[in-house]
């Protein structure tokens, strides 16, 4: 189902030209929007990487390796804090075939990465605030070379007293983690929407509960990986596994302390991201950069799996206390809510992953009073980052137990109390803001619970006291479209035809796995081209197109994809033009359609796709384009936390069922039931293997998946021995999702995105259904059989 | 933290004699079967060994033989051909369970039944099976062979009866017919799991009455153990569940599980409780009895 309801455009630039107006972005945008007939939009469009990556051809940062190459290995800290005495670097140095031994004072720019505070070395300068931060670098003529002198930097630590709980760090004040904070709270938001006295003195029902949820590895098939390279294309050029490649240009150009425009990036085939690579990526480069800088030589760098699982970020692990009220009528009246993340020894993406929770801490529903307060608060543990969901899987958890158990206390439906306070078109979200369009979640849920025959079950289910009980749950979710508040977002790409007909876009969006590039952005090209599908190409995550934002945030074919969109359609206008004069007819009358140029309904005036082409290079038409487009924002009140939070919110709903065993705590999730309302879907098959892949990645962080430190913050299950993630027989049967397009007025084709998505309710879901099945309310993460089996036990629950 | 292996002679045998010459011979050695605990215990630098010993193509220990009263299986059998072997099918399927339940089948294509066996890790899948079906192993050096009974042959973590030039030769195992018997396994996830905990048991019966019950169980104790308390109490008492829920208790009395990572002490002793009940519930089933 297709909607369209737009409010008013609420910005229009003056180009004052008349000609200018034909290309200006808003204008090509909503004409592509309102397109009724589609060529390849909207059909399931095989990839064009597929079969390289079927046969193994394709190529990733390892397989550009050539012997002869310098090899780094990182040396990690062994103390979780403390103050580095020394470095000695002499007996690592004697070792056969080392070429240098880095450390902080050898960086030649700033030793500064931190991207949301300027709290973060890239080689620890000082101290250490984590068990896993790098501290040195050693080069070497090869692997073993550099494995073995790895052993002999020694460093000299002064320990220092160190603190892993966020709730003690936040108290304290002896023990810093970055003393020139003065305190171990790294960042604080905060919303406050009418007045929660008066929202808790109208509700009949009250629940007040602590939630806690965990971190989780990103696990991606492909470790982090950098390959430096002085002077080839004239600059240092770095190929590198990293979601941004204009990011870690700018990190590697401040590092090294040269103009960005002396550094070029190139991201091959990535074996996943989730984010992780969004954070760490430009980190790795920079280090294989450093290398290659200082040595003159090309340089690689391959974490194991046990450096990858020590030093980057991990989602957030979280604490969340939560009140909230309802009147008997089931409508909510208010929530207080403070969520706690432990952001580990760096900031990193902390504070917008925090923004991000607190601005979804309701949950998609209205409610006319809402207080939240949001603490990033530091400790001696490897820091969070950036994780499919940002920060909104943990607390869409809690608001969703804290409405299963606000329907329990009225006595209604969990499905039907949310969708008595569903945000839907002409409400406000606690940030106060009104929702002019796109948001088609409530018709989402109602077909959702229809399809996976909600109703009957949670009745049947939920009731039995024998060994094997059966529970249905559900998790509703939403996520904002593009960076928070007014933080700046914007779109870009190039494309140019060439001669003989073939088009290339060149985009920084990045293939790492979800297809965006090889799949969403040919259909966008060829669709707004006419050009036949096979005759686009796009080549992707390089700094050498136009910065076009990062590939995280779910935007890869939403904001991120407005870009090639606006090029060629820029691109189209001047070919309608052409067209109409070589046709004798009207721009508007041109249709360009399989390799076929002609007038509509007029089949007889036909000239193909190559023709128009060659005329356009004979007659003086530009056949090249940037597609820039700066999303316009809202305005933004931190202090109070209200205002335009995000242009636009995509929304995503699962029901999923599963049974306990109540002796043994085991958890089977039999079928989940996804939903999305995330506007246009460009190719449902590639929607569809990111939903299955968020499901089944959500179901592994809520049943299995955990990080085990020991007392002095080291992680004791940095492998694939006991860091446990599901496998092919774990996953459950995922049904078809529905689907509400639900058109945003700024995406390519009214898309949202959906990377994230299917994940952030996944916790939320599989918790309620297992509360569902217990009669027990689960509020902490994760779920796993023994955690289950003392529920149970604790409860009485069996004999 | 670290991952490069330390330099080592290689030797490799291409017969049995010949790897008994080159033990005799070397002293600070290491046997190299499938590799699959090996390799990763020097990377980790649990051993440091000057010198290593690749016996895995010595072909002739690498066997079913079905004798008719019992079943032999040479120690550098592929744990793949053991799950898709029809004699171990027929006669010991217990065995072919859990086998199948190890691993994944790239691991259990290189993994041989001897090596899981020889690493001694309290968590070894094989154990349990082999100790309910009372099997024994056939050791072999220069100085001759003599055989140990699976029960005596682990003597700790990493720890096993084998005398310093001593190699496994191969399993032998009685064919007993008419027992009934199951292996249940509770990992983290449902395949390519280590074991929280997994108990084999085998029952015979006899007019309604237990004439014999064994019990062993992985992953709660430095090696694997027999929960004879538990097997005592069953022995001639009728087949009841009362019975079986009583008898599955007494496993506590044999078990001394520590928390790691992988589960807690305390939930570790109360799955082996389950699982024992669970198990010995479907050994009687094998034999058509249900309880
Ligand atoms: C990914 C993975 C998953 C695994 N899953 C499981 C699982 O589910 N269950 C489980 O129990 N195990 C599991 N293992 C452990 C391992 O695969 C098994 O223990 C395997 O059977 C070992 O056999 P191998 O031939 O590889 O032994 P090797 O590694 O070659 O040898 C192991 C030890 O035994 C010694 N040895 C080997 N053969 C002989 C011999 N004939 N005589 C004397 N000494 C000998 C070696 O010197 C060495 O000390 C897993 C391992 C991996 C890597």
């Amino acid at each position: 189902m297709i909607r369209f309801i737009f409010g008013r455009r609420n910005y229009y630039p003056s180009s004052g030209e008349i000609m200018a107006s034909m290309e200006d972005p808003y204008v090509l945008i909503d004409k592509w929007l309102r397109a009724k007939e589609f060529i390849v939009v909207g059909k399931g469009v095989a990839r064009a990487d597929a079969l390289e990556k079927a046969l193994g051809k394709a190529k990733y940062v390892e397989d550009y390796f050539q012997s002869g190459f310098l090899f780094i290995k990182q040396v990690l800290s062994t103390e979780p804090h403390a103050k580095i005495k020394g470095i000695n670097v002499e007996e690592a140095l004697r070792k056969p075939k080392v070429v240098k031994v880095i450390t902080a004072s050898d960086i030649p720019g700033e030793n500064q990465v931190g991207y949301a505070l300027p709290d973060q070395p890239l080689l620890a300068e000082g101290k250490v605030r984590f068990h896993g931060e790098v501290v040195a670098l050693v080069v070497a003529e090869d692997i073993d070379a550099a494995l073995e002198a790895s052993e002999f930097v020694r460093i000299n630590y002064e320990p220092l007293p160190h603190i892993l709980d966020p709730l003690e760090a936040l108290q304290r004040k002896d023990v810093l983690v970055h003393e020139e904070v003065g305190s171990n709270i790294a960042f604080r938001t905060r919303i406050r929407k009418g007045n929660v006295e008066e929202g808790f003195s109208k509700a009949d029902v009250i629940v007040e509960n602590e939630y806690r949820t965990h971190h989780q590895d990103h696990l991606y098939l492909e470790p982090e990986g950098a390959l430096a390279i002085p002077g080839l294309d004239g600059r240092l050029t770095v190929i590198t596994a990293a979601q941004y490649p204009h990011l870690a240009q700018s990190i590697i150009a401040r590092v090294l302390g040269v103009p960005a425009s002396d550094i070029k990036v190139i991201v091959p085939y990535m074996g996943g991201g989730f984010g992780g690579k969004d954070d760490e990526g430009p980190l790795t480069a920079a280090k294989a950069a450093l290398a290659a800088y200082l040595t003159g030589q090309p340089s690689f760098i391959l974490y194991t799996r046990e450096e990858s699982m020590r030093s980057h970020p991990k989602r957030e692990a979280t604490i969340i206390k939560y009140k909230s009220g309802a009147s008997r009528d089931g409508k909510l009246t208010a929530i207080d809510v403070t969520i706690v993340h432990d952001t580990g020894a760096y900031a990193n993406r902390g504070p917008f992953i925090l923004w991000r929770a607190t601005v979804h801490a309701s949950g998609p529903y209205h409610i006319p009073h809402a207080k939240v307060d949001g603490y990033c608060v530091y400790t001696n543990k490897v820091y969070q980052g950036s994780f499919r969901g940002f920060g909104n899987p943990s607390v869409q958890f809690a608001a969703e137990a804290q409405m299963d158990e606000l329907a329990r206390k009225l006595g209604i439906d969990p499905v039907e109390f949310r969708l008595r306070n569903m945000l839907r078109p002409g409400l406000t979200t606690i940030t106060n803001q009104l929702l002019d369009h796109s948001a088609g979640i409530a018709d989402a849920v109602e077909q959702l619970a229809k399809v996976s025959g909600w109703y009957s079950k949670r009745r049947e289910y939920g009731v039995s006291t024998g060994r094997f009980r059966r529970g249905i749950g559900i998790g509703v979710a939403w996520h904002g479209i593009s960076t928070s508040r007014g933080v700046p977002d914007w779109s870009n790409a190039y494309i140019k035809i060439d001669k003989d007909g073939s088009v290339t876009a060149f985009t920084g969006i990045v293939e790492m796995g979800q297809g965006s590039p090889t799949s969403s952005h040919r259909q966008i090209v060829a669709e707004v081209l006419g050009a036949p599908i096979e005759k686009i190409k796009v080549t992707f995550g390089t700094s050498d197109a136009p910065d076009g934002g990062a590939t995280h945030a779910s935007r890869g074919t939403s904001i991120g994809a407005i870009g090639v969109l606006v090029a060629a359609a820029k691109i189209r206008e001047r070919l309608n033009k052409l067209a109409s004069e070589l046709l004798n007819c009207s721009p508007d009358e041109v249709v360009i359609k399989e390799g076929k140029v002609y007038v509509r309904g007029d089949i007889e005036r036909t000239i193909t796709w190559e023709e128009l082409i060659k005329h356009a290079y004979s007659r003086g038409v530009d056949l090249s384009a940037t597609g820039y487009f700066f999303l316009p924002k809202g305005k933004f009140d931190d202090t109070v936390g209200q205002g335009q939070a995000y242009p636009a919110f995509s929304y995503v709903a699962m029901i999923a069922e599963v049974e306990v065993d109540t002796e043994t705590g085991k958890v089977r999730v039999l079928k989940v039931w996804p939903a999305l309302a995330a506007g246009r879907i460009i190719n449902p098959q590639q929607v569809e293997g990111q939903i299955e892949g968020a499901a089944v990645q959500g179901m592994g962080y809520v049943l299995m998946e955990q990080l085990v430190f020991d007392d002095k913050g080291r992680l004791l299950n940095p492998d694939l021995t006991d860091y446990v993630v599901p496998t092919a027989l774990d996953v459950p049967e995922i049904a078809k999702p529905v689907y509400v397009e639900d058109l945003f007025k700024y995406g390519p084709f009214g898309a949202k995105g959906v990377g994230e998505m299917a994940l952030i309710p996944a916790p939320a879901a599989i918790a309620n259904a297992v509360s569902h099945a217990l009669g027990v309310r689960i509020t902490k993460l994760p779920i796993t059989p023994e955690a289950v089996y003392f529920e149970v036990k604790k409860h009485g629950l069996i004999k | 933290m670290f991952y490069r292996i330390p330099k080592f002679n290689y030797y490799r045998a291409s017969t049995l004699d010949e790897a008994l010459d080159l033990v005799s011979s070397l002293n600070d050695f290491k046997v190299l079967a499938g590799g699959t605990d090996l390799v990763i215990d020097l990377k980790v630098r649990r051993y440091t060994v000057k010198n290593v010993v690749d016996i895995s193509r010595i072909k002739e220990l690498d066997y079913i033989a079905d004798d008719g009263d019992r079943v032999r299986i040479g120690a550098l059998t592929k744990l793949q051909s053991i799950a898709d072997s029809p004699i171990i099918r027929e006669k010991v399927p217990v065995l072919a369970d859990a086998v199948r339940e190890m691993a994944s089948w790239q691991i259990r294509n290189i993994a041989t039944i001897g090596g899981n066996l020889c690493n001694a890790s309290p968590a070894a899948d094989t154990a349990p099976p082999l100790y309910v079906l009372n099997a024994t192993l056939r050791l072999v050096s220069k100085e001759g062979e003599r055989e140990v009974p699976i029960a005596e042959f682990f003597l700790g973590p990493r720890k096993t009866a084998l005398r310093s030039k001593e190699l496994l030769k191969e399993i032998v195992i009685p064919h007993e017919p008419g027992c009934g018997a199951s292996f249940l396994k509770l990992g983290r996830r449902n395949s390519f799991t280590l074991s929280v905990v997994a108990v084999a048991t085998l029952v015979k019966v006899v007019e309604n009455k237990f004439a014999d019950v064994r019990i062993a169980l992985n992953s709660v104790a430095p090696t694997p153990v027999r929960a004879r308390k538990a097997e005592e109490y069953l022995k001639g008492k009728e087949v009841s569940l009362d019975n079986i829920t009583e008898a599955a208790k007494l496993v506590l009395h044999d078990i001394s599980p520590i928390s790691d990572v992988r589960a807690s002490a305390e939930y570790r002793k109360d799955m082996s409780v389950v699982l024992t009940r669970d198990s010995l519930i479907k050994s009687l089933e094998r034999i058509g009895i249900k309880v």
